[in-house]
């Protein structure tokens, strides 16, 4: 990686996120036109990021809910109602 | 000061908690638990780690919440005490010391064929084999993180916190949530990368 570019690797995330002023996006993007490894870096990234986000969920087990909901109740039935 | 962090449906279901209301306490549950587990599960890997967490968020979420003055969302106080928990839990486990992972070792030198091979995932549910299988490599590629790194990966990708929530959850700068998420980020793409470019 050229040194050019190790400064922009570096706020790529930040990019990604919107989390960068206009004239930090603009240097970004005039790399990314010149510099095909640091194009890949931005795609890969994005979509790793993306692949992470739609596998994220889960379920969470019929018992494990009823013992969380019983519990609760034992603990604050006198104080509820 | 009248004005609350909480949305309306949070805050009509913590004044009727407050007032004594059993059925408040369950949809409280009903609208976070299985956030609560998804971010125990993430953090810990094991179902019954994920099952204490949830457990311990909702005892101590409860206990308090009466005193809870609502200058934050309900939602990102209760991932406080979740974080709290994680943080107990992986304390008596006496886990390895985290590490930090280097920027450095990201840069690959004279790289411009550096390929990564990040898969799609498929929404045909004939390839739902494939799925779980995927989804079973990249909570493994999660899990290897470390752990400082896994907090504000998961608070940040998987549960869709903004840096300053991230930030306030932790009790760690703004500046800090941004770097351990870059660096956690592109751990988790040569993890992915590596694990198909193996076959």
């Amino acid at each position: 990686m050229k040194e050019d570019c190790k400064k922009h690797f570096k706020r790529i995330s930040e990019y990604l996120d919107g989390e960068l002023d206009e004239r930090a996006c603009k240097e970004i993007e005039a790399n990314l036109e010149k510099c095909p490894e640091c194009l890949e870096c931005l795609h890969s990234l994005k979509k790793s990021i993306q692949l992470c986000k739609e596998t994220g969920e889960e379920e969470m087990p019929a018992d494990m809910r009823d013992r969380l909901r019983s519990n609760l109740r034992d603990c604050f039935s006198h104080k509820l109602k | 000061m009248n004005q609350t962090a909480t949305n309306a449906i949070d805050h009509d279901l913590i004044a009727r908690f407050k007032a004594g209301s059993m059925e408040a306490m369950e949809e409280i549950v009903e609208r976070y638990e299985k956030r609560i587990f998804t971010f125990g599960l993430k953090m810990c890997g094991h179902l019954q780690d994920a099952e204490d967490i949830v457990q311990e968020t909702f005892l101590n979420a409860f206990r308090y919440l009466g005193r809870f003055r609502e200058e934050t969302k309900l939602k990102n106080w209760l991932f406080k005490i979740a974080t709290r928990a994680c943080i107990r839990k992986r304390r008596k486990k006496k886990c390895e010391p985290d590490y930090e992972i280097s920027l450095e070792s990201f840069v690959h030198e004279n790289g411009s064929d550096i390929k990564y091979e990040i898969p799609d995932l498929s929404d045909d549910p004939s390839d739902n084999v494939l799925r779980a299988e995927l989804k079973q490599m990249i909570d493994a590629a999660i899990q290897s993180l470390p752990h400082k790194y896994r907090l504000v990966f998961n608070l940040r990708d998987t549960e869709g916190f903004n840096t300053e929530e991230t930030s306030e959850i932790l009790g760690i700068s703004v500046q800090s949530v941004k770097t351990r998420l870059h660096r956690a980020r592109l751990f988790l793409r040569e993890k992915i990368s590596g694990h198909y470019m193996e076959g």
